[in-house]
């Protein structure tokens, strides 16, 4: 297209370079317009804690439901200066990982990490990685579905009422419900929590063991709902807390005596290995994979450092 | 063990492209052409432009070839291609009386004002499998192709219907004339929905309803349409259709630097209107009502079935969840996309399932 007329039509935010991406693709994919569009909807997520912003999610090179919130949320803030670390399940070489890293990557130029320490971008899906995250990264969590009030109503009418009304009654009976019947709160991933006292998110399907590292972090967290087009925040320093009751503990997935067979952990999210044959009783592994090779690393060579 | 063939990174993600493309490119046959596509597969190049909500036949053949035939992967293509362009433009509203028909059949009456033009249908053929072997169905249409082609110099244009048989009468004007109808039509004149730009929920503006099902997958469409009839649902009843056109329309823009109309393009639409008879306790019982269905393309099913829904969301005025099945329920790459992301790995929410079961269990146990 021609760079003149391009640039009439588009305004004044469009320079030679940009243009240049635009008839080619553009730096991180998008064009410029859709990109604004998105970190409007990201600037209103961090300013209204948990408040589910609806923004006009575009269609990715990658499916709904396969991370196309996330995506968008990595590509609209994605700058020239960033590292990007993708992981699936905690795990960097996951397929879907390594293809979404892959479009991040192509599109922008920027350097890719599987370790936080050098990264600065890292989007998810399942997991926050073990190491501790600080004021340097930008966690985004890919979100299949962002309605934590979906399983007690299924009108989005009601269901924005119950939140504009902060009026989580019928959450708090179906977790009674769930404790009278059941002796536990039988609730998995993707626990319901009350951010900033105020609204109720739903912590993507991370485990309960990845809840208590989203109260009052150092980090700051955006969730991306692509296919129902939702974009929700939880700022640096924010109170995060599982709905539980006073005298029901909140309880992450722990199972006793387990540790993983390749770095010895025993503080760290972990995966079953079935067995997979007669003489094996099949073991735990670190869900994060980075984290576990680094642990092994460092106890095979302690000179070397945490990060290497 | 299942999950490591599952893992393996980038060169398993290249491994299983290079054999898609090989696939694809080896095989006895020659390259398939996008112009064999938009003149032989033209049902299926129409539906890909519409559920990818993008005008452009040779975008849409391209993504059908390269996506071995699959609608909603080609029109899954076509969004995410356009998801790359900055919008420059907005057309100008369209009037669809300038719509030259392709195609014209009025159901509720026998001798409607303007033609009954059945154009190219099969709707009254004989579903019978052409079973010859292929050398000689080939034979046959080139010899057929040849006389057809002699006879179009020969032949003037006698059976052309003409400019205002083209450009046909509404049955809603006479039914109008008549003082048949409720009359909906309103004197603002709202901005319409863009859904590409903002999501659609309930309570929506009927744009935003048109605009969702013109881009609906079809057969997800057909099912909302179908369930409503015969199904659990049962919100809407059948209408007579009153207009079932197919036919082109021209595209128009205001020029950026001149400020003057221009036309752009022309696209194939299906329009369809249908009529319904009001029942309802407090409905106008002495009336119809109508409701409207319109998508790229020549795509009937698609269209009868947007006009029905549309009419039966005006009458359920929000009472069932008719219109959040419309808006949440039809996109082809939100249902499509989201039923195989159940193919990526769950481990770790899996594991976390396992945890809960065992502690119900244990809970169990020991009460």
């Amino acid at each position: 297209m021609n760079t003149s007329l391009l640039k009439q039509v588009l305004g004044e935010n469009v320079d030679e370079e940009d243009s240049t991406h635009v008839a080619d693709v553009n730096f991180g994919l998008l064009d410029e317009y859709s990109k604004r569009e998105i970190r409007r909807a990201i600037l209103t997520a961090v300013a209204v804690p948990g408040y589910q912003v609806p923004f006009g999610s575009r269609e990715m090179p990658v499916a709904r439901g396969w991370g196309s919130g996330g995506l968008q949320i990595s590509l609209g803030i994605v700058g020239p200066d960033d590292v990007v670390k993708v992981i699936d399940q905690g795990d960097d070489e996951g397929v879907n990982a390594v293809n979404l890293r892959r479009l991040i990557v192509s599109s922008t130029g920027i350097p890719e990490s599987t370790t936080p320490e050098d990264s600065t971008l890292i989007q998810t899906r399942h997991r926050i990685p073990e190491d501790p995250l600080d004021e340097r990264h930008v966690l985004v969590l890919q979100v299949p579905v962002p309605e934590p009030l979906r399983g007690v109503e299924r009108d989005m009418r009601e269901l924005a009422r119950m939140h504009a009304e902060a009026d989580y009654a019928r959450m708090w009976v179906s977790l009674y419900e769930d404790k009278v019947r059941n002796g536990v709160i039988t609730r998995t991933t993707g626990y319901p929590c009350l951010v900033n006292g105020r609204y109720v998110i739903a912590t993507t399907p991370i485990p309960r063991w990845d809840v208590p590292r989203l109260h009052r972090s150092r980090f700051l967290s955006l969730f991306g709902a692509g296919r129902e087009k939702r974009i929700y925040a939880v700022p640096p320093h924010t109170d995060v807390e599982p709905l539980t009751f006073e005298d029901v503990p909140f309880e992450v997935e722990i199972t006793p005596g387990a540790t993983c067979r390749t770095c010895g952990s025993s503080e760290s999210f972990l995966v079953e290995v079935p067995a997979s044959s007669a003489d094996d009783r099949g073991h735990w592994v670190c869900s994060d994979s980075d984290w576990c090779r680094r642990r092994r690393e460092r106890s095979l060579h302690p000179s070397r450092g945490v990060n290497t | 063990m299942g999950y490591a063939a599952a893992r393996g990174g980038l060169k398993a993600i290249e491994a299983a492209e290079r054999l898609v493309a090989r696939e694809r490119i080896l095989g006895e046959s020659s390259w398939l052409e996008s112009r064999q596509m938009i003149e032989k597969l033209r049902l299926a190049v129409d539906r890909v432009m519409g559920e990818g909500g993008l005008w452009d036949e040779h975008l849409a053949a391209s993504a059908l070839r390269q996506a071995e035939g699959d609608p909603i992967e080609a029109a899954h293509l076509l969004r995410s291609f356009r998801s790359t362009l900055p919008r420059l433009a907005y057309t100008t509203p369209v009037d669809v009386d300038d719509m030259v028909v392709l195609r014209r059949i009025v159901p509720a009456f026998r001798n409607p004002p303007g033609p009954q033009l059945l154009g190219r249908t099969t709707d009254y053929t004989g579903r019978l499998l052409h079973t010859a072997d292929e050398d000689t169905l080939r034979e046959g249409a080139e010899k057929t192709a040849a006389l057809l082609r002699e006879a179009v110099v020969t032949d003037s244009d006698h059976d052309d219907p003409g400019d205002s048989e083209r450009r046909p009468r509404r049955l809603l004007e006479l039914l109008r004339e008549l003082d048949a109808v409720v009359d909906r039509r309103r004197s603002d004149d709202p901005e319409p929905f863009d859904i590409t730009r903002h999501p659609a929920r309930p309570p929506a503006t009927r744009s935003a309803r048109l605009a969702t099902m013109a881009r609906a997958e079809t057969g997800a469409l057909v099912n909302v349409w179908y369930r409503n009839i015969l199904g659990p649902d049962g919100y809407l009843h059948e209408i007579t259709l009153g207009e079932v056109r197919h036919g082109r329309l021209p595209v128009t823009v205001i020029h950026p630097i001149t400020g003057d109309e221009v036309s752009v393009t022309d696209v194939r639409v299906t329009e369809v209107e249908a009529i319904e008879d009001l029942d309802g306790i407090e409905e106008d019982r002495g009336r119809f009502d109508v409701g409207y269905g319109l998508c790229f393309g020549h795509n009937e099913k698609k269209a009868i079935a947007m006009a029905n829904l549309d009419i039966a969301c005006e009458r359920d005025k929000g009472r069932s969840f008719l219109e959040q099945s419309i808006l949440l329920t039809t996109d082809g790459l939100d249902a499509s996309g989201f039923l195989e992301h159940l193919k990526l790995p769950h481990y770790v929410t899996f594991r976390s399932m396992m945890e809960r079961k065992a502690a119900i269990r244990r809970h169990k146990e020991s009460s």
